[in-house]
């Protein structure tokens, strides 16, 4: 599967926490996530879809995960909103913090796919369809990817 | 307030409060005389510092007092038209903050900043000595010494005491004030350590559940999955709150019973236990206080400040009711509640092979957990900070408005017996 550089890598600086993971507020944009997703896939077709954080400073920074295995979530959903697919759905996720330092420009990436399937398993009709990327932290807000676009074609 | 070189004040009972404990409505901000090194990183704060009231006790014959009066330099002199040495000891510090002079008002003193620093040393030394007494401060704006106490018992005893003292009583001003208390959060080292708290191991975050003793010897419950390998004993160590250092060292893992599989209900080809919770020795020299939750300032509010503490009077005999309300505190997300939605459910767990069997489920339309969280205690409050211990939190769904506990029943039955309360 083809993943076209730039096409829909979209990137949301996110918050973090430095030095003492416990108080102190995140300083802005110094993560940035990104979701990579192709622009378009025939009907049925696996779509690889990947989470990437980035250490965007020329430090380390300390992040938060959820899950001793990094937990994320990635939401498929129709152009008004409705969700089709949600890959943590009726998921629970053991409440373990992580704490990772990345260094200056290191990135993590999350890997999945998307198997044009429902959440009740139901295959996905062609059309257009929205994908987002969501990674919590222990922040009130987890980080979020602005949404990418993807069309699944007839065949 | 930059009086320290005069003698060396201490303002409160709670000495870490000090800005809070000494600075009273009238009286001038701490960061124009006292610049923090923080506050003031170019030096810029530094060339519009006034000299330090212990020097202009020396150069100003009747020095009385020294503040700032929304901005204007202000200074009490004994003899207000001999003004001279004020002008020329504050002129400097008067004109960096576009002030002449002429400007700079003067107040008739009552008392010499002397005499007051002395009183103030002397009822210092004795005042703490007084049940209800909250802090002492020579109070510069007022032209006093202030004593600030709980409520008007204190309030004599001060006088009295002023008197025994020889202090003059009208140079003593007696506030009554809300008491001080030190502001610690979930995520602060606590002491004695209590549910609820962040403690850490490796490079993980969790709640401490509760105290307990088991067979005899005195540690606390967590996640079993909060450990370096779930399902076996691995000696982990546990620091609360976060460094991992000796003086936070709070216990080493020494009960995470094994994992089993084609029997007792697990299902084919997975392996499981009945509730994800491990034990731990508490680390000599640490006290722990059995029974004891901490309490944040409210349900769902998002707050991890402690504002008190729960005490465990009760365990539940088994699973939750349907319907019923359950509360946790966990370093994350602090003091939440929720109702009980499933009762003795096999729960897998994302991610794994892991199924937990007869847990509880509890869920809410607000965030209830979060990263972190794994460990807190749930409980039932039976009555004002009185609970009922219903289990241990381990999981819950990615938005966070569902958590999955490990009732206490099952964490007995694979830990053994607990004394928790």
């Amino acid at each position: 599967m083809r993943l076209p550089v730039g096409a829909a890598a979209l990137g949301w600086c996110a918050a973090v926490f430095l030095a003492r993971p416990v108080s102190a507020r995140p300083p802005p944009d110094s993560l940035r996530l990104t979701l990579v997703a192709p622009e378009s896939v025939r009907v049925g077709q696996r779509v690889p879809l990947v989470l990437r954080l980035t250490n965007v400073t020329d430090r380390p920074i300390e992040a938060h995960f959820l899950g001793r295995e990094i937990a994320f979530d990635i939401v498929v959903a129709q152009p008004d909103g409705a969700v089709v697919w949600r890959r943590l759905a009726r998921a629970v996720v053991p409440g373990i913090l992580q704490v990772k330092v990345l260094g200056p420009g290191e990135t993590v990436e999350l890997k999945d796919a998307w198997r044009q399937r429902t959440d009740t398993g139901a295959p996905a009709a062609p059309g257009e369809y929205v994908v987002w990327g969501v990674l919590p932290t222990d922040a009130p807000e987890p980080l979020r990817t602005p949404p990418a676009h993807l069309r699944v074609l007839p065949p | 307030m930059d009086r320290n070189t005069l003698t060396v004040r201490t303002l409160a009972a709670a000495v870490a409060l000090a800005g809070a404990g000494c600075r009273d409505a009238s009286s001038p901000p701490l960061s124009p005389t006292a610049p923090t090194a923080a506050a003031s990183p170019t030096g810029i704060a530094q060339a519009v510092q006034a000299p330090d009231l212990a020097t202009l006790a020396r150069v100003i014959p009747g020095f009385g007092g020294f503040y700032l009066d929304a901005g204007v330099p202000t200074v009490y002199l004994l003899d207000p038209a001999a003004r001279g040495p004020a002008e020329r000891a504050l002129g400097a510090y008067a004109a960096a903050r576009g002030v002449t002079r002429a400007e700079i008002r003067v107040l008739q003193a009552q008392y010499d900043y002397r005499d007051l620093d002395r009183w103030f040393q002397r009822i210092s030394d004795e005042a703490f000595s007084t049940p209800g007494v909250v802090y002492t401060d020579l109070d510069e704006a007022a032209n006093r010494v202030a004593v600030g106490v709980e409520h008007a018992a204190a309030a004599a005893s001060v006088r009295g005491l002023a008197a025994r003292l020889g202090i003059p009583a009208a140079a003593v001003i007696v506030r009554e004030t809300e008491p001080i208390h030190f502001v610690l959060t979930l995520r602060d080292m606590v002491r004695p350590v209590v549910g609820g708290l962040q403690i850490r191991f490796s490079n993980f975050l969790c709640s401490l559940s509760f105290n307990a003793a088991r067979a005899g010897i005195s540690g606390f419950v967590t996640a079993s999955h909060c450990s370096d390998k779930q399902g076996a004993v691995d000696g982990t160590l546990y620091y609360q709150p976060l460094d991992q250092v000796t003086a936070e060292f709070i216990g080493t893992e020494i009960a995470d019973p094994s994992f089993f599989r084609n029997s007792q209900g697990c299902p084919h080809g997975r392996k499981c236990r009945r509730s994800d919770a491990n034990f731990s020795q508490g680390a000599s020299g640490v006290a722990f206080t059995l029974g004891g939750i901490a309490q944040t300032t409210g349900a769902n509010n998002g707050s991890l400040d402690i504002a008190g503490s729960f005490t465990i009077t009760a365990e539940a005999a088994g699973n939750a009711t349907v319907g019923q309300t359950l509360d946790k505190v966990g370093r994350t997300t602090g003091w939440t509640e929720g109702t009980v939605t499933n009762s003795c459910v096999n729960v897998g767990v994302s991610g794994s092979n892991i199924v937990l069997l007869c847990q509880d489920i509890v869920q809410n339309t607000v965030q209830i957990v979060g990263a972190g969280d794994s460990g807190s205690p749930v409980f039932f409050i039976s009555g004002g900070s009185t609970v009922t211990l219903h289990g241990t939190l381990w999981g819950g769904n990615s938005s966070g408005t569902l958590l999955v506990y490990s009732p206490i029943a099952n964490i007995e039955q694979e830990l053994g017996s607990l004394a928790t309360h």
